[in-house]
């Protein structure tokens, strides 16, 4: 109810501003809408919506998986720490523009460089959170799974993942987020397909309702993922936790 | 199964840089099946002396022989619980292996039937201290050790707590190992007393305890009691047998 309601504010502030400034810079909603439909007539939406989404998928789980790979082995020892975090360092700091340039350059404007460009970007984010949830790790129940010979895979699964967890979904979540975002520029400067080479066309065109109606229905996906996938499995993980007020 | 204990020296550096010494020429040996009850002023070195028996400190001068196959039990000074799990997973985590029948009979003594599907955030201590136990007994364990089980419950439920220990400890005989500072746990539940001295540790007396654990009455526990007090006053040196 109250998304719905603020949904509503959305959609009521836009239209108030698209009247102030004017169609030309800003399309009122019901434009956008008609080239929302336009563009999934000709099937052209879901297709680049897919690819796009299937990049997102491909970087995002790579970049996941490797980052809490190396932020865990980060965290629990302390020479591997101390070499990697100057790399950790650079790569935090590098421009997302350079990466990809780079990538497209060394490996050629394919689907591989874009991909793994991508994953670069997300990849020093997720090993920090993963290592600092791992410097956190309740000693007492690593005594306690000693003790009791409790082997070690089920304690990594018991005992160490649902301590990472917290530390993993925040991860995710600021990850997504950001490899959309970085997809699309990828897509820009390097892909014939997807959400960000039609808004690169759609500037050159200078045709704003296609530009926002891209950038509009894939922010819806991310939103439906959100509800669906992460928020739901974020719930599942703390219910074990006594509810806050 | 037995155990050989021989630490001879155990030191800790302070943030200061400073050693001190925690533990020094600690020896005892237990029997199969022996209660070993270990009385001392706190921060003696109690707690330190179990990790350095149950193996998860290394770092110290000596020996500690017990058999690599002996399924070691713990109950720490804290219940730690996976908060995560329900007190059902966290005792079968443990021991994936316990029957179900075996873990029901064992829930009941512990007075834990109605709350085997809750999570440990929503027991009391006391509760979530009687699911640590129901943990270490679960994996039907050959040495127990038991950190302060009853520290900081109130007097009934330390007592009722107390008789499911004795229960469970007589009804599969177990080499048991148990600190406290607790002189009325350590008469009623023990079957050899050890009294330790200030830091760094030593074992002033060991005291013998024949009647068993159920008959013991109460005035039998006072003159126990009565001759620990005369003894810890009077001098005694280390491993003088009453």
């Amino acid at each position: 109810m109250l998304r719905l309601l603020s949904f509503t504010v959305f959609l009521a502030t836009w239209w108030g501003a698209a009247l102030l400034a004017g169609g030309e810079k800003l399309p009122p909603p019901p434009v956008v809408l008609a080239a929302i439909i336009a563009e999934a007539n000709s099937g052209a939406l879901f297709f680049n919506l897919g690819v796009t989404l299937a990049r997102v998928a491909l970087a995002f789980t790579l970049a996941m998986t490797l980052g809490a790979a190396i932020g865990y082995v980060m965290g629990r020892i302390r020479l591997a720490d101390r070499l990697g975090d100057p790399w950790l360092i650079l790569l935090l700091n590098l421009p997302a523009l350079v990466v990809i340039v780079l990538a497209y350059i060394w490996a050629g404007l394919t689907e591989v460089a874009a991909i793994a460009a991508v994953a670069i970007n997300k990849l020093p984010i997720a090993v920090v959170m993963v290592r600092e949830g791992t410097r956190v790790l309740d000693t007492a129940l690593d005594e306690m799974t000693a003790v009791f010979a409790i082997p070690r895979w089920r304690a990594f699964r018991h005992v160490i993942l649902p301590q990472l967890a917290p530390y993993i979904a925040a991860a995710a979540r600021s990850g997504l987020s950001l490899v959309w975002k970085i997809v699309l520029v990828a897509e820009l400067l390097g892909r014939p397909n997807g959400v960000g080479f039609e808004i690169g066309v759609a500037f050159q065109l200078f045709d704003i309702p296609r530009l926002l109606a891209y950038a509009l229905t894939f922010a819806a996906v991310v939103l439906a993922i959100e509800t669906v996938l992460v928020q739901p499995f974020e719930t599942r993980l703390s219910r074990w936790r006594p509810r806050a007020g | 199964m037995q155990v050989e204990v021989d630490i001879a020296r155990k030191a800790f550096t302070n943030a200061a840089g400073e050693r001190h010494d925690v533990l020094a020429d600690f020896n005892f040996a237990l029997g199969a099946g022996e209660v070993a009850v270990f009385v001392g002023p706190s921060g003696c070195g109690k707690t330190t002396m179990l990790k350095i028996v149950a193996g998860l400190d290394h770092d110290y001068q000596g020996r500690v022989a017990c058999p690599a196959s002996a399924r070691v039990g713990m109950v720490f000074q804290e219940p730690r619980l996976l908060p995560w799990r329900s007190v059902d997973d966290n005792v079968r985590l443990a021991a994936p292996k316990a029957s179900d029948e075996k873990l029901s009979a064992l829930f009941a003594v512990l007075e834990l039937t109605a709350h085997r599907n809750h999570f440990p955030g929503e027991l009391s201590l006391g509760l979530a201290r009687r699911v640590a136990l129901a943990r270490a007994f679960a994996i039907e364990p050959d040495f127990l050790i038991l950190d302060e089980p009853l520290a900081s419950l109130d007097d009934a439920l330390a007592a009722r707590l107390r008789d499911q220990i004795a229960t469970l400890v007589d009804s599969r005989s177990v080499t048991t190992l148990l600190v406290t500072h607790d002189m009325d746990d350590a008469i009623r539940l023990g079957d050899r007393v050890f009294l330790l001295s200030p830091r760094p540790a030593r074992i002033l007396a060991e005291l013998p305890i024949r009647t068993p654990r159920n008959a013991r009455g109460e005035a039998e526990i006072a003159a126990i009691k009565a001759e620990i007090a005369r003894r810890t006053n009077g001098d005694c040196a280390k491993g003088d047998v009453l």
